[in-house]
């Protein structure tokens, strides 16, 4: 008897194996230092636990010879010594932690990526935020929330469940049924993925066989999929369930020497990858992977800029589209262009019937929800997860084929369980954007921009009339 | 008899740290890692020197905008020639009614603020003391939070606001009774649909007393209330506090969904008297960053929708708009006026005037070296009530004493006059500062 389990991903601490850049340098003028203790030896007549008792709980002067050798690592910047003692300390924002990532994926969003791999958690601080008011591109939106509507908090801790569920493939806008009552046309070929992102083939500086190892094995573990170059799955052997081979025109036959996959349904032994992804349009390459692998998914990759309605003509349903890693897609963010993709199936009628898969520039967790909220059905995930890694880019990493990523020796075990553990994280964040706007699942915010507010929108229905505004 | 080493502790810590804030604005330069684009390190310094001395700081230490990019720090006021602004001598009257309502009680407070609920738990005993009696010494008010109501604080219950939030923490019909004002929090800017965080190391066993909870364990409240799903549910609530609290006006704090301005029709209907408006931008003594940022609208772009759409409904001025959620100095206090709210609420500020240096760590038990967010019995003890209490009054004598100087280059003589006046704003390509 099938028994129901509720969807869970095993997050576990999973440390950082690098050096990682501490937050602060913590500068101690060591006269000033033994001038102070002299001064309370004397004050205080010699009573040592008052003399050496010093401003900071977390140990940053508490080594063997205390302030004296002080321990960077393990300040926080509550800036406590500094404000209390000008003269003698001063924190200092770490320069080498500015180098960390790039332009786009900023050392703060690092620090939060590398804080959500290693221990599959939400990331939940004091104080306001701190940042820009708004900005560009993802900056500039916000999502809605409601006063009062279920499940809400409820749903986020679990007492109530709030599906992450997406499908993807074709779908009908209707069931059709024969004269005898029973469904006419083609069966329904849906994958559902409990969570609303796959993996993405990394930059080819990244690659290696423990990278793809660890993005398979994590996929398992999340019941997702990664998208992997064939040559590379052919290379290692990568057959299970959740690898999309990602083929070009030219190696559509090569795809049959891939060590098939157990078949779907548990019989025969027929191949049955879940989705293949074909990379650019090429119309034989398409329709002979649909005769050659007519139980699986096949889905175009295709950059944001091209026109995908020729393509929807020719029965295309199942769209990867791609913007670089910094979210360019031509002269457009990525934000607008799912927009655009997404109003341009809905005003082909096809919105229902069509799949779209989108990645590049989400990079942070806030970025997939809001890119749903756009018109995207799943996101694909890219940069994070080489940083997830402690991957460091050289340079601007700015796509697949010039990204420059430097990637640690890592295990295969370690690297897998940092992935879950973001995904684990990011799925639970999902649940609090979905929470704070009362929706019990995501495949609802598909489109929603009712529950997306536009800065541009917002400033302009708040300050138009006030002079300088335009 | 001499002093143990446990007080002398206290003492030098003490004594050093007021040192520092003393020293730090005068010193030519800022900590360098102190601030944020928000509250910028000038910020938090002019935010030390107001709370010091109740005056401007004398150096040209930034002390009106931060370097946000938007929102306040883009607004400036077309203040009228030197020669029309009224003369110095000229009365200017900061006051503000709190009940626009034809029955119930009359308050009024004679600055358009009062302090932000933060609870115990949030915030150390030390520092609700400390805001309650700078409350007093105003005569305006500040809130409990939802954590529960603190007995030190019985003699300051006419300025203290008794908040009954979703976790209802601490709620009690003595408590309800006692307060003049009585707030129901719905939402909270900084994690708008997500219900408080308390986390574990928090908890103290006070702590979780006062809740009637279970010592170190994380609290989050539900949220919504769950016997309010309807503006009727809403009036339900109302009706409920008014029946314990008969003389009580009744304030409700909500956030700032697109639908916030239908949000205070609804309020307004169900009979509260103040509606509390809190932006995305506020503060919190935890919450997931993710929701800091992205969920619900910063409050500069919530008071003109929620002031007009009162205004369309005929309604404005029969129910007390206050805004919250990144409200740092008299100048956003003076440009939410002039968006559209009635008077502002402080929570963050008055932190800052305490010594917070915006480090982000007061989820901790012991994450707040300086005594505020932490209700650790060591550290708390940095804080003396009374020592406070004058760093909040001070700050507020500056904030009404700019105020005043705001109004009256506008050729105004009470604040009620600069009320939705967005005409006497300005906005600015680049930040203020």
């Amino acid at each position: 008897m099938a028994s129901y389990s509720r969807y869970h991903i095993p997050s576990s601490p999973a440390p950082n194996i690098a050096p990682h850049p501490r937050r602060f340098r913590v500068r101690v003028n060591r006269v000033q230092l033994a001038r102070l203790i002299l001064a309370e030896l004397v004050h205080y007549r010699g009573n040592l636990p008052v003399v050496l008792s010093r401003p900071c709980v977390y140990g940053v002067f508490s080594g063997p010879i205390g302030g004296f050798a002080p321990r960077p690592h393990r300040c926080v910047g509550c800036l406590r010594c500094t404000v209390q003692y000008p003269e003698i300390v001063q924190i200092i924002p770490n320069p080498g932690r500015m180098r960390l990532g790039d332009s786009y994926f900023t050392p703060d969003i690092v620090d939060t990526v590398l804080y959500e791999a290693a221990t599959g958690r939400v990331p939940v601080r004091g104080a306001g935020y701190r940042g820009s008011f708004g900005g560009e591109g993802w900056d500039a939106m916000w999502t809605d929330m409601s006063e009062i509507v279920r499940p809400t908090r409820d749903g986020i801790h679990g007492r109530e469940f709030i599906s992450t569920s997406v499908d993807l493939g074709p779908r009908p806008d209707f069931l059709t049924f024969d004269s005898s009552g029973k469904p006419a046309g083609e069966a329904l070929r849906l994958i559902s993925l409990p969570v609303p992102f796959i993996f993405d083939a990394p930059p080819l500086s990244a690659e290696s066989a423990n990278l793809y190892r660890a993005l398979v094995a994590s996929a398992d573990g999340i019941q997702s999929l990664a998208v992997v170059p064939l040559r590379r799955a052919l290379d290692q052997g990568l057959t299970s369930a959740s690898v999309v081979p990602l083929v070009r025109a030219s190696e559509v036959a090569a795809l049959s020497d891939l060590t098939p996959q157990p078949p779907l349904n548990g019989k025969g032994a027929q191949r049955a990858f879940r989705m293949i992804e074909l990379d650019g349009w090429n119309e034989a390459a398409y329709r002979a992977l649909q005769q050659s692998y007519p139980e699986s998914l096949i889905c175009v990759r295709l950059p944001f800029e091209e026109e995908v309605t020729p393509l929807l003509r020719q029965g295309v349903r199942l769209f990867h589209l791609t913007a670089d890693y910094h979210g360019r897609a031509g002269k457009a963010f990525i934000l607008e262009a799912i927009r655009s993709a997404h109003e341009r199936l809905v005003a082909e009628g096809l919105r229902e019937q069509t799949t779209l898969i989108g990645s590049g520039g989400i990079v942070a967790a806030e970025h997939a929800p809001k890119a749903i909220i756009c018109g995207l059905d799943a996101v694909a995930l890219d940069a994070s997860l080489l940083i997830a890694v402690q991957g460091r880019f050289r340079g601007e990493c700015l796509d697949r084929a010039s990204a420059q990523v430097e990637m640690p020796s890592f295990e295969v075990a370690w690297a897998a369980q940092r992935l879950m553990n973001l995904a684990a994280s990011w799925r639970d964040q999902m649940l609090e954007i979905l929470g704070g706007m009362g929706l019990r699942e995501v495949r609802r915010l598909r489109g929603e921009l009712g529950r997306a507010m536009f800065q541009a929108e917002l400033e302009r229905e708040a300050f138009a009339g006030i002079e300088g505004y335009a | 008899m001499s002093k143990t080493p446990e007080v002398l502790i206290v003492e030098k810590h003490t004594e050093a740290l007021h040192r520092g804030f003393h020293r730090w604005p005068e010193m030519g330069f800022a900590p360098p890692a102190l601030g944020d684009r928000r509250w910028t390190p000038e910020l938090i310094l002019s935010t030390w020197v107001q709370a010091e001395t109740g005056a401007l700081p004398t150096g040209d230490l930034e002390y009106r905008t931060g370097h946000s990019g938007g929102g306040f720090d883009r607004l400036d006021f077309k203040f009228l020639l030197e020669s029309e602004w009224l003369p110095p001598d000229t009365p200017i009257d900061t006051s503000l009614s709190l009940n626009r309502r034809p029955y119930d009680p009359r308050i009024k407070i004679p600055v358009p603020w009062y302090g932000a609920g933060m609870s115990y738990g949030s915030v150390s005993e030390q520092v609700m003391l400390a805001r309650a009696m700078a409350a007093k010494q105003w005569n305006t008010f500040t809130s409990t939070g939802e954590g529960g109501y603190p007995d030190s604080l019985i003699p300051y219950q006419d300025h203290v606001i008794t908040q009954i939030a979703t976790g209802m923490f601490g709620v009690r019909e003595e408590t309800v009774q006692r307060a003049r004002i009585v707030e129901f929090k719905y939402a909270q800017g900084a994690k708008p649909g997500l219900g408080g965080h308390l986390l574990g190391d928090k908890a103290t066993v006070a702590v979780a007393k006062m809740r009637e909870a279970v010592p170190w364990v994380s609290l989050f409240s539900p949220f919504p209330f769950h016997s309010v799903y309807s503006v009727e549910d809403h009036r339900k609530h109302v009706d409920w506090a008014k029946t314990i609290a008969p003389d009580a006006l009744v304030a409700v704090k909500v956030s700032t969904p697109t639908d916030v301005d239908m949000v205070a029709v609804g309020s307004y209907y169900a009979g509260a008297h103040i509606l509390q408006i809190d932006g995305s931008y506020g503060g919190t003594g935890a919450a997931p960053e993710i929701a800091k940022k992205n969920i619900a609208m910063p409050i500069e772009y919530a008071i003109p929708k929620v002031h007009r759409y009162l205004l369309g409904e005929g309604i404005r001025d029969e129910i007390v708009v206050m805004a919250s959620g990144g409200i740092r100095t008299a100048y956003d206090v003076a440009k939410a006026i002039a968006l559209g709210a009635d008077g502002c609420i402080l929570g963050t500020t008055e932190l800052v005037a305490l010594g917070c240096t915006r480090c982000s760590n007061c989820e901790r038990g012991r994450g707040c070296l300086f005594g505020l967010t932490t209700t650790d019995p060591e550290l708390s003890q940095l804080v003396d009530p009374a020592w406070g209490a004058e760093r909040i009054s001070n700050l507020y004598a500056s904030m009404q004493s700019q105020l005043r100087e705001v109004l009256r280059r506008l050729g105004l003589r009470s604040a009620r006059e600069l009320r939705g006046r967005t005409d006497l704003l300005v906005y600015r390509k680049s930040d203020q500062s």
